[in-house]
Parts: structure tokens; sequence; C-alpha cells
């Protein structure tokens, strides 16, 4: 009987803190020659964002950041949307994952 | 040369692994999917001396939908390894991670044995939030069970992953599994490393203590994955 509780229970805890994001501030970010555009971005310390990547190449890229644990692949030509946040102040660098030397940049949380 | 060193600590801790038919205990699923992913995977539960192992092959169809197909083997105390069943499985991805305060999939999964006219039909509830470092993952199950020696049955389960993020390669969780005959809590570790462009192995272990009579006292769990 304790164990259905317990289920019963986490599903509500889940349902209850399900609150949408209200309007997330937006910021662009296009990837051009496996390059980011801007490569640094700003945004304020416990702000939740929404980046919109726009992959002007022809071929997919993944914008990827362990520090942000976020993963998303954007095939070229078209554009992902990755929300962060709210985050700590401090420096959290991203990378493209199918070209990681040079598609590579950073958010600084302010 | 260091990833070499990571895979060859990660095949030694290894330990020799397996599960008890009908345990709950298997993995904490996320619910993310990424366009444009292929995954081989070996999955590995040992209770009592017996082991179940898993291997299957997936891609994704969409940034939002994933697919996998399992063969799953038995290999008993008699050394008698045999393969028992055939699984289907789907993921959606339900919302866009950090969208919302919790993040949200479902999957949904069928199983049919090898030898017997068996079925298994699970849907799963795939639940995720972030807390800074800590992430907590959990899955919600309802399966339905038939067969020619099976009777109809509804059943549920609960895994839920309460996991640090501490460096890429290392992450330590805890897990706990609760379903009919279940009832089991544990450390586990697990963590990627990177083998090249777009390439990586995920791998995670652990080591699952029954909480009741019924649930083995140790059940141990391996997986492998090799994502492109």
């Amino acid at each position: 009987m304790i164990k259905y509780r317990v289920r019963y229970y986490l599903l509500i805890l889940f349902a209850i803190v399900n609150v949408p994001v209200l309007a997330a501030p937006v910021i662009e970010i296009e990837i051009r020659d496996h390059l980011f555009y801007p490569d640094e971005i700003e945004i304020p310390v416990n702000t939740k964002v929404k980046l919109l990547i726009i992959n002007q190449d022809n071929t997919a890229e993944e914008f990827e950041s362990y520090e942000l644990n976020r993963e998303k692949v954007i095939p070229g030509g078209s554009r992902g949307v990755v929300f962060i946040g709210p985050l700590q102040a401090g420096v959290y660098p991203f990378f493209g994952e199918f070209y990681p030397k040079t598609a590579q940049g950073k958010v600084i949380v302010k | 040369m260091k990833n070499m060193i990571r895979i060859g600590f990660v095949i030694a801790i290894f330990p020799c692994l397996a599960t008890a038919d009908g345990s709950a205990i298997d993995k904490v699923y996320h619910p993310y999917t990424q366009l444009l992913e292929h995954e081989f995977e070996w999955r590995v539960l040992s209770a009592d001396g017996k082991q179940k192992h898993q291997l299957a092959v997936g891609k994704s169809f969409s940034d939002r939908l994933f697919v996998e197909g399992y063969l799953i083997a038995n290999d008993n105390k008699d050394n008698n390894f045999s393969l028992e069943a055939y699984e289907i499985e789907a993921k959606w991805q339900l919302t866009e991670q950090g969208e919302y305060a919790v993040d949200w999939g479902v999957m949904v999964e069928l199983e049919k044995e090898r030898h017997e006219g068996n079925w298994e039909l699970a849907t799963v509830l795939l639940m995720e939030k972030e807390w800074g470092r800590w992430v907590g993952a959990a899955n919600l199950w309802a399966i339905f069970e038939w067969g020619d020696t099976r009777k109809d049955e509804l059943e549920s389960s609960l895994a839920v992953q309460a996991r640090y993020r501490y460096s890429r390669s290392l992450e330590p969780a805890l897990e706990f599994y609760s379903g009919q005959d279940t009832r089991g809590l544990g450390p586990v570790l697990m963590g990627d490393i990177r083998v090249g462009s777009g390439k990586k192995l995920h791998w995670e272990t652990g080591a699952i203590i029954g909480l009741d009579s019924k649930t083995p006292d140790n059940t141990w769990r391996f997986l492998m994955e090799y994502e492109f």
C-alpha cells in the first residue's frame, strides 16, 4: 500500500511543479561556416533564456554544453530552440559537437 | 589515450552481472531524444546468480521520436545462455528540455517471448527536473501482460534517480525501484566518453540493494551505449 502512495505522491509533486515558463527572453545565435555568431552571449543571473539557433550551413551541427546540461542537433538550413537557465553567475562554454575545433562559444551569466 | 584509459576503467569496474525475471530493476530513462542519433546498447542485470542481457540497436526518426529494438537473453546458474524475448521500444520527447519546470516524455514498449505466446505491453511516463548540478528523473510504468502461459495482469512500477553532474565522464547517482515484487535502492555511477566527432560511449554501473524479502539482496546493473 505504501509503495502505491509513494508513486501517487510523486506524480502529484511533478504535476504541481510543471509550471510553464513565462515568456523567456529570446537570444538568436547563428551558425555560419561552422562558427557561432555571436560566440559570446551575456544573460542575467537566475533568468531563463530561450536560445534560437539558426544553422545557415548546409550540414547539421549539434549545440552541446555539459556545463549547461544541453544537447541539440540542428539540421543544416534550419533552426532549433534551446532553453537555458536560471543560472548562477559564471562562464558556461558551449561548442558544436560536429565541428568542435571551430564552433565554440560561451554564455556569460552576470 | 585518455579515452582508452577511461574505457579500460569502465570495463574493469564492470562486475559479473544480471536480473531476476519480473524485477522492476532495470535502468532509469530520460525524456530526451536527439535528431540524427544512432545507438548500440548492451545492458546486463545480475541477481542471485542469474543474468539478463539486452542487446539493442536504436535510431531517431525525428527530433522527438527514438525507436530501439532489443534481443533479450538470460544466462541462468547452469550457464544456459539463451535468447528469451524480443522487444521494440518507442520514446517520444514531449517538451523541450528546460522549457517547463519539469521535462516530460512518454515511452511504449512491446515485448514478445521467443518460445511462448506471451506478450507484455508497457507505457511509461518519463519526467526529469534539474536543480543546479542535481538532476532528478522518474519513470512511472504501467505494464499489461497476457499470453498462452501467462494470466492477464496489469502492473505498475516506479524508477527514480537522483544524479549529481560532477563531470562529463563521471556522475554518481542514487536509484530507487519499486514494483510488484521489487523494492530496491542503491548507488550508481555513470558517464560519457567522447570517442570522436558526434560519437560517444555512455556507461552506467551500479548495485541495487533489496529493501524487502522479495527483492534479491544485490542486483548489479551495467550498461554501455555507443551513440553515433
